[in-house]
């Protein structure tokens, strides 16, 4: 009899997983339905609003004597590249693909033209429809080609404002380990603090980048998926690394947490490679050594932040101290050529959004760790301290980045 | 830009019916003479490549030219072959009811202005259906001759009418020509003989924009504005508001090609740019 019903409960989990295929064809029924039919429920309710016909303009060079601009069609229907402006005026220009061009596909118009270094200059692709998609360039620089030299120019300035404001931070752990439990956790609170504000500046940056993508693109809902994917894919990290050490008996050890601060801010150093390499390459920045020591000067405190819970660790090889570094810093050297020789907004909202989410996970860890190593409580006067202090260190030398 | 490079819509003698007006009759007070208008809806291709959707008499934006001798009975029968209330609204000296501003004439129906043809000059004509400002600038209006009693000395007769597209609706025209097509006559060059003066009847029908102006190079002209007198200016540049318009009578001093356009440099460099080609 056991053995029966057991059988019966079998057939009958499979009836209902059958059961679970029921509103997939529902769905897929009601789909062609419309497909098919959909035109005269337009007509039922009235006419279907026009496409906006605007262009994505992905990209824009200056070269010798000509202009590239990389267009996107980002609507579901067709788009035709009629007439192209340069500072309101039509020019002559050629195609490097179709003229007209299906949902996502791009072409690149060349357009030779006399353009002035250094002065702004706004370009206009105007659909066969007669909208115009226009984009307003601060100042004219020539685009660095994909040269060895400037290769290294741009791996340089990733060195400088992300690798090496890291390791000098790095050299307060020695200080920190000898301060007491309390001054710790007010240190650990002060590296939430700065991951807080990164974050808060990561998901502005991207909300910010989608605002200017064409709707199609599907702006916020990019930036809540790759805040979603980065939070989680950290916070899976940060159970691995708990679940190993706590087979040693441990908990999410120092040198853990220092690795997922790394990760996060080494994320956020991604995308403030990016913006730094996009703008110096679309001559939206002056990149003056003023700014450069600005970002060295602001990211050196994302240095002491990991060196803050590295020092509750038990020992830290020179080899340790070093990839942790590399993993915060380098990715603002990828960040610095992906922005200087392919940047697109789509992945600066990509990368910046995955900067907030990481930033975001990592605060989280931090507040657990405080909590359960240090021993003080979240409201104790050296933790609230600690995170005001974190958020007042990045805004003050912010304003030299800015 | 010159020549068949350049990009402008329509073929070589797309423009001709608008360029060169019927000829001038001679002066027979009380002759009627008849026109038919018909407002359309149309798409047109203005700038290489960039539609349209305009409103338009018989179909081109500017509508037909209308001419007629000083003293002449112009009956102009209209028809709204349209999809919103439209009229036309003449230039000149007529009588308040047929002014074209409180007969509306609703899509489907017709209506027939008609009166004398005075005073002499050149005038225009457009809708002045309400909002005035869309019904302009989506195309309705044209040139309106009327010859003085005493004809003027012969001439290679062209008429101009400077006009503006917004083709995406917000407020600023995105394109300018002559004629309608931006970049026409660069693409093809207004072909003129120096033994005969280039008269040319322009007016100004661009919406938006406060002021159009044609410039020539390399010559000066005689400007009659309105064409009603025989008081005229010597220059080489001449500015009209919307509504204005004038004769220009050109003696070419020289052949070659000779530019002529907008000094609004914006306004040339959006379409509004052609040349005369001057042969002996």
């Amino acid at each position: 009899m056991a053995s029966d019903s057991v059988a019966v409960g079998g057939s009958g989990d499979a009836r209902w997983r059958l059961w679970a295929l029921l509103p997939l064809l529902l769905l897929v029924g009601a789909v062609s339905l419309f497909a098919v039919a959909g035109g005269s429920l337009v007509g039922l309710i009235g006419r279907n609003a026009p496409q906006p016909d605007e262009f994505d303009i992905r990209r824009i060079e200056f070269k010798q004597g000509e202009i590239r601009i990389r267009v996107t069609n980002p609507q579901r229907d067709e788009l035709t590249i009629g007439t192209v402006t340069v500072d309101d005026a039509v020019v002559p220009f050629t195609l490097d693909g179709p003229q007209t061009l299906g949902r996502l596909r791009s072409s690149t118009i060349l357009i030779p033209f006399d353009w002035v270094e250094d002065e702004p200059i706004s370009v206009g692709v105007t659909s066969s429809t007669g909208i115009q998609t226009t984009e307003a360039i601060p100042a004219a620089v020539e685009t660095p080609s994909a040269s060895p030299s400037s290769f290294l120019g741009y791996g340089i300035i990733g060195f400088l404002v992300g690798i090496v404001p890291i390791a000098v931070g790095l050299l307060w752990l020695p200080s920190l380990r000898r301060a007491s439990p309390r001054w710790l956790s007010a240190f650990m609170a002060l590296t939430a603090g700065l991951l807080t504000f990164l974050a808060v500046g990561a998901l502005s940056e991207a909300l910010q980048l989608q605002a200017a993508l064409p709707s199609a693109l599907g702006g916020a809902g990019l930036v809540l998926l790759g805040v979603a994917v980065s939070y989680l894919t950290l916070t899976f990290l940060s159970h691995r690394f708990s679940s190993d050490s706590r087979s040693s008996g441990a908990g999410l050890g120092g040198l853990a947490l220092a690795t997922l601060v790394a990760i996060g801010i080494g994320l956020h150093n991604l995308g403030e490679g990016l913006a730094i390499g996009s703008s110096f390459a679309l001559g939206e920045l002056a990149l003056g050594t003023f700014l450069i020591v600005g970002f060295m000067i602001h990211n050196v405190t994302e240095g002491l932040g990991i060196a803050a819970p590295a020092a509750e660790a038990e020992r830290v090889s020179k080899a340790r101290l070093a990839v942790l570094t590399l993993v915060a810093g380098a990715p603002a050297i990828l960040g610095a050529w992906i922005g200087g020789f392919v940047t697109s907004d789509v992945l600066g909202v990509v990368f910046f959004a995955a900067a907030a989410g990481a930033a975001a996970e990592v605060v989280v860890e931090v507040g657990r760790y405080i909590v359960r190593r240090t021993g003080e409580r979240l409201s104790s006067p050296y933790v609230l301290g600690g995170f005001l202090a974190g958020v007042l260190v990045m805004y003050a030398t912010g304003l030299f980045a800015g | 830009m010159l020549g068949p490079s350049v990009p402008a819509p329509g073929g070589p003698h797309a423009l001709d019916s608008l360029l060169v007006p019927p000829p001038a009759l001679p002066h027979e007070p009380g002759r009627v003479r008849e026109y038919t208008l018909t407002a359309i809806d149309k798409e047109i291709e203005v700038a290489q490549g960039v539609r349209f959707a305009a409103w338009t008499y018989n179909g081109t934006v500017p509508g037909p030219v209308i001419r007629a001798t000083e003293d002449d009975v112009l009956r102009v029968t209209f028809v709204n072959g349209g999809s919103h209330p439209h009229t036309i609204h003449f230039h000149g000296i007529h009588p308040s009811n047929m002014d074209g501003v409180f007969e509306i004439v609703e899509p489907g129906d017709s209506f027939v202005y008609e009166f004398p043809a005075r005073p002499y000059g050149m005038h225009l004509y457009h809708c002045h259906a309400t909002p005035l400002k869309k019904h302009i600038h989506k195309g309705l209006y044209g040139s309106f001759i009327i010859d003085p009693p005493k004809p003027r000395k012969p001439a290679q007769e062209l008429v101009m009418v400077m006009n503006g597209y917004d083709t995406d609706g917000d407020g600023e025209n995105n394109f300018y020509t002559v004629n309608g097509l931006a970049f026409y006559y660069a693409k093809y060059p207004i072909r003129v003989k120096r033994s005969q003066t280039v008269r040319i009847y322009l007016a100004n029908l661009t919406e938006f924009d406060l002021v159009n102006s044609l410039h020539l190079h390399g010559d000066f002209f005689r400007y009659y504005p309105t064409g009603s007198t025989g008081q005229f200016e010597y220059t080489d540049t001449v500015m009209q508001c919307q509504g204005q318009r004038g004769i220009i009578e050109i003696d070419f001093a020289s052949t070659g090609l000779f530019m002529f356009h907008a000094h609004q440099s914006e306004f040339a460099e959006l379409g509004w740019m052609g040349f005369f080609d001057v042969t002996d």
